[in-house]
């Protein structure tokens, strides 16, 4: 039996394994980008932050409370609802990330405390998600999710891309920045090839699962590695 | 050219030069933060609602800024807070 064989028999509780994951990195990086947010006050870490918490969300509810394991104990609109909560958490997840990135363009004469979670350009994303998952459920697809993360990641591409040519080398992490969205950018186009093309194909969701935790890894590696130097 | 200071060195600007004279005055630090008078009262108005420094006012009228604890842990993080941000482009 090669990996894959085995991959696709467990499939379901490996399903799981990998939102415990995935939801524990995401855990690990919200408590430490929280620490530094707490001490700077910085925005950019804190959108920085929810969108690690989003991520960590989704992964959660997607592949722990919405396992097809526990078919037989919920109804039909219990799944409705995952999928709903899936859409909400990484597609703001998606926006948190991107805005992480620009918000200095929107925000650079905002003083004082607010919210990070209700302010105005964060009440267009939830406007915006609230359309794309009304959208995604009378189509009953994902085709606007897939779409929207495609472009968010295309101008995060662009931007970390950017920043890295500006930086000259000065700091480290640019570059696995940039990977990072160039590796995003594939997911997501990958996770669109196999649900609109090819029927959900096991080895290339399977390669996703493969991709995504290299992904959440190297944030991981990032936000532990520059946040121990001193 | 001189380079154009960031908002977060702006920050450790003000708050370093608060913690190396204990208290200051705030004509003094409006001198050593070489900003201009309106942005001056923007930052020193933002680091107070952060909880960064704090404004006193002695019997005869005399205000001085002092430093809070928030404020010294924001100088003690500040390269761990710098690195983080430079590093990924927040």
């Amino acid at each position: 039996m090669n990996l894959y064989d085995f991959i696709i028999q467990n499939k379901e509780i490996l399903k799981v394994l990998y939102g415990l994951i995935i939801g524990f990195i995401c855990l690990i990086i919200v408590l430490k980008t929280d620490k530094l947010f707490r001490i700077s006050f910085h925005q950019g870490i804190r959108y920085f932050r929810n969108a690690f918490f989003f991520y960590g969300l989704g992964f959660i509810t997607r592949y722990v409370f919405g396992t097809p394991l526990l078919d037989d104990y919920f109804s039909q609109y219990y799944f409705l609802i995952i999928k709903i909560l899936l859409e909400f958490f990484l597609i703001m997840a998606g926006f948190f990330l991107f805005y992480s990135l620009v918000w200095k363009k929107f925000e650079a004469h905002r003083k004082g405390y607010f919210s990070s979670l209700l302010n105005p350009p964060i009440f267009i994303f939830y406007i915006l998600t609230f359309l794309i998952i009304f959208l995604d459920n009378l189509w009953n697809g994902y085709f606007f999710m897939f779409s929207s993360q495609i472009i968010i990641f295309i101008l995060a591409f662009a931007i970390s891309l950017i920043n890295y040519v500006r930086d000259e080398g000065k700091h480290q992490f640019l570059k696995f920045y940039f990977l990072a969205m160039i590796l995003s950018l594939i997911v997501w186009v990958l996770n669109s090839l196999a649900a609109f093309f090819i029927h959900w194909d096991q080895i290339i969701l399977i390669n996703v699962s493969g991709i995504n935790v290299i992904l959440f890894l190297l944030f991981l590696f990032g936000v532990i590695y520059i946040t121990n130097i001193k | 050219m001189v380079k154009k200071r960031e908002r977060l060195e702006v920050i450790r600007d003000i708050l370093e030069s608060i913690r190396s004279s204990r208290n200051i005055k705030p004509t003094r630090l409006l001198y050593s933060s070489n900003l201009s008078p309106q942005m001056f009262k923007e930052y020193v108005n933002e680091l107070i609602v952060k909880g960064f420094i704090k404004l006193e006012i002695d019997d005869n009228d005399k205000k001085t800024f002092l430093i809070t604890k928030k404020g010294n842990d924001f100088l003690q993080e500040y390269k761990t807070i710098e690195n983080f941000v430079k590093n990924f482009g927040l």
